[in-house]
């Protein structure tokens, strides 16, 4: 299944509230928590808690990318997050992050979640497009970013 | 193997829709009585990618290497038993790489006519970005490309052969 079938207007939040990254990456998961995408919000949590501790996945142009393999999840899931104001996430430029793609796998379907985050590294080289869609107000305006129809 | 098609290649990717797409395929290349392979690409690229866009760590793109070998050894033995069920020889091949361009490379290598792939994106998309690697392939590849659809009737297919 590829990224864009997997942005549902259920796992989008615009705006996210949070001002930390525990407390922000905690909100997305109980975007999927609320949307029935996980069975173990805990597990899920520390699961990409324990991935950021190993470096941060805050990337350029205000991205970050929070990712993990867990057993919580049956199938490739994201959430998709946008913070207006942005937040300290560590990022590799020191810049506030606004756009949040949050990735989960079960262990053995690595394929499905390597091509995603490899979709999300693709769309993140265009400014234009991450500035657009960092400016969406609403989940449906994400969907119609990413979607033709 | 006088009829129009006489090499399959199935690309397997470990989704459902490729499991599906080899059920075909073994279904195909009975009736047809064409060579069938299989092909996983363990797609390095991507994982080269992830590294240069600081997504994934140096430990981490390791791990996700040895991950996506194991699931080509068991995804792939998983299509053998598929095709020796139904008392067919099938080549199964793991390679590394860029996943559409080994596909293309293995179509024109190997004198494929017909490339079948699982079924494709629901979303259409603005942005190339979004077509993925499957579809890729079914851009570039040489040969006619197959996209099996409808699990269910595909799998009666495959119950009914002996």
């Amino acid at each position: 299944m590829a990224l864009v079938d997997l942005i549902r207007p259920e796992v989008i939040k615009v705006p996210l509230v949070s001002a930390t990254k525990p407390n922000l990456i905690r909100e997305l998961v109980e975007v999927l928590r609320d949307a029935g995408r996980i069975s173990d919000m805990e597990q899920v949590y520390d699961a990409l808690m324990k991935r950021e501790s190993l470096g941060s996945t805050g990337l350029e142009q205000g991205i970050a990318v929070p990712h993990a393999k867990t057993t919580a999840v049956n199938a490739l899931t994201v959430a998709l997050g946008i913070s207006p104001k942005g937040i300290d996430f560590q990022a590799i430029d020191g810049n506030p992050s606004k756009l949040f793609f949050l990735l989960l796998a079960p262990p053995d379907q690595s394929g499905p979640h390597i091509e995603a985050l490899a979709d999300i590294a693709r769309i993140t080289k265009s400014q234009v497009f991450c500035r657009t869609l960092a400016s969406a107000t609403t989940p449906g305006e994400v969907v119609e970013l990413f979607s033709e129809d | 193997m006088n009829g129009p098609i006489k090499k399959i290649l199935v690309y397997v990717d470990g989704t459902e829709g490729s499991i599906t797409a080899a059920q075909y395929g073994v279904v195909l290349s009975r009736t047809l009585r064409a060579e069938l392979s299989a092909l996983y690409v363990v797609n390095t690229r991507a994982l080269d990618d992830l590294l240069k866009a600081r997504i994934f760590i140096k430990a981490e793109e390791q791990e996700y290497k040895q991950d996506l070998e194991a699931d080509a050894n068991r995804y792939l033995n998983h299509v053998r038993s598929l095709a020796r069920k139904k008392g067919l020889a099938i080549e199964a091949v793991s390679v590394s790489g860029s996943v559409h361009q080994e596909i293309k490379s293995y179509v024109q290598d190997h004198d494929i006519d017909l490339l079948i792939i699982g079924e494709l994106s629901h979303v259409r998309s603005r942005r190339d970005e979004f077509y993925n690697e499957a579809e890729r392939a079914m851009r570039s590849v040489s040969c006619s490309v197959l996209i099996v659809k409808d699990e269910d009737r595909v799998w009666e297919l495959y119950d009914a052969l002996h």
